[in-house]
């Protein structure tokens, strides 16, 4: 008796704890899986160091889906306290900074543009080789 | 001819024993090197006596030899000023870059111009670029007329790992040292092959042709002007670099040993396209590490090397095996600390 109580307590915590993991998960999965609507475009980051293509026009509210789909280790980084060069990061006034983080082979991320302007977003370890995009913001139609 | 090592590998004695004390002695007459595969063994097999004599005074007009011979037969070398810094550099995820043979522009701050060369003494690659191996137009040096590990050619591979664990205690060349370095490097090509670096069972405690500072030095410029390692690299502040004998592998297999191995973290010497860049391009706020195996071995009982390809068991498109390891990392974790 006291072996099936063991068992199906053992049981319950395994399940609680699996729940909790997969909750933990949900609630900290990267902006690319928040993300529910298909995006108005998307960018490849390339083995070359570049993003590709390196500009690209949405409108406002739309969002874009960056995938890495080089070997190596990228981001999207639009944050100015992220860079080490002006010439890195452009953000039009009122637009919120974002980065993604590393983003490992295969990795994708999201991000929905509110503020109509121009924005300059680097790869953090390859700022030194230039890797910049650009994505222009028109206001929504 | 080349120095054979067999014994440097065969010792069962604890890491840091086995490091310093036995075999340091020896060191300063093999030790080390960076860089470079200039003429390829073949190609100074086919030298005239013109170009022989020419290789040899070159060699006997390297700058470094009289700092050398003071350092290299110091039996208790001073220690590093406000002691031992350890560090440890990884990477753990994301691939790497391998650099492929190619032509390396040259740079007029570091190579002059036809009518005022600089940096041309020293066993060529190594150390300098002899002047009738440089390109000319326009009365400015264009390019190293050689195929080298350094210019802008490479490839990307998958699965870069590293783990480097060293400590920096010895300031100066000696023949001996309390250095220590403890190197894992490991990537795969696109077929799923494997190839890895181990390092080092001893480290170069004094360079036979530029100081490697007991094998181990920190914080201090390198490679460009600095004569210290190969001008074909930009002029580059260097956090951490490391001289030192190891083992190249394919697949588990130990397929070149011992080798040269060296390793620096430096700032950003990358520019627009991966291109080498030049010393005026380089980028202080961003660093990257270089793993290198030389194509070049010493000459037994002399301060100077020869060309000697590594085996390195990568096949490039022309069929050729890839001559040389010259691969960055640039996903870094790094972490250091002053003290033992």
């Amino acid at each position: 008796m006291s072996l099936v109580s063991t068992h199906t307590l053992a049981r319950t915590r395994w399940l609680l704890g699996l729940a909790a993991v997969l909750l933990f998960l949900v609630g900290h999965a990267p902006e690319a899986q928040a993300q529910s609507s298909s995006p108005a475009a998307t960018v490849d980051m390339t083995n070359t160091l570049s993003f590709a293509p390196d500009t690209v026009r949405v409108q406002a509210g739309e969002t874009v889906r960056w995938t890495n789909g080089s070997v190596i280790v990228h981001t999207v980084t639009a944050d100015p306290e992220e860079a080490t060069t002006d010439e890195s990061v452009r953000l039009p006034e009122g637009a919120t900074p974002f980065d993604s983080g590393t983003l490992d082979p295969e990795e994708r991320f999201e991000h929905t543009f509110e503020v109509p302007g121009t924005y300059r977003y680097f790869c953090i370890p390859h700022e030194g080789a230039k890797m910049y995009g650009t994505v222009i913001v028109t206001p929504a139609e | 001819m080349t120095i054979s090592l067999p014994h440097f590998f065969s010792s069962s004695r604890p890491f840091g024993q086995r490091l310093l004390r036995r075999g340091a002695f020896v060191l300063a007459a093999l030790a080390l090197v960076l860089m470079v595969w200039a003429p390829p063994a073949q190609a100074q097999e086919k030298m005239s006596e013109k170009e022989k004599q020419m290789l040899a005074q070159l060699q006997e007009m390297n700058q470094a030899d009289g700092y050398l011979e003071a350092h290299r037969d110091v039996q208790q070398p001073m220690e590093l000023l406000g002691g031992p810094l350890s560090f440890t550099i990884r990477q753990t995820s994301g691939g790497v870059f391998v650099s492929l043979p190619d032509n390396r522009t040259l740079d007029p701050d570091v190579f002059g111009t036809p009518d005022q060369p600089l940096a041309f003494t020293g066993t060529p690659g190594i150390t300098g670029v002899p002047v009738p191996m440089r390109g000319v137009s326009d009365g400015q040096f264009t390019q190293f007329e050689r195929m080298s590990p350094f210019g802008d050619k490479n490839t990307t591979m998958a699965n870069g790992n590293l783990m480097l664990q060293a400590t920096d205690r010895t300031a100066t060349d000696a023949a001996t040292t309390e250095d220590e370095v403890m190197l894992k490097a490991s990537w795969e090509d696109q077929d799923g092959n494997t190839y890895a670096i181990r390092c080092c069972e001893m480290l170069v405690s004094a360079g036979p042709e530029f100081p490697t500072f007991g094998g181990v030095v920190t914080n201090h410029i390198l490679h460009g002007f600095t004569g210290i390692g190969t001008p074909l690299m930009p002029t580059e502040y260097t956090y951490a670099a490391f001289w030192g004998m190891g083992a190249v592998l394919k697949n588990g297999e130990v397929v070149d040993k011992p080798r040269i191995v060296h390793g620096m973290l430096t700032e950003y010497v990358r520019g627009e396209n991966y291109k080498l860049v030049s010393d005026s391009e380089v980028t202080p706020t961003r660093r990257h590490f270089h793993l290198m195996v030389a194509p070049f071995m010493p000459v037994k009982g002399e301060h100077k090397f020869q060309p000697k390809d590594v085996a390195t068991g990568f096949e490039l498109p022309n069929g050729m095996e890839l001559p040389f390891w010259h691969v960055m990392f640039e996903n870094l974790e790094i972490e250091s600390q002053r003290g033992e």
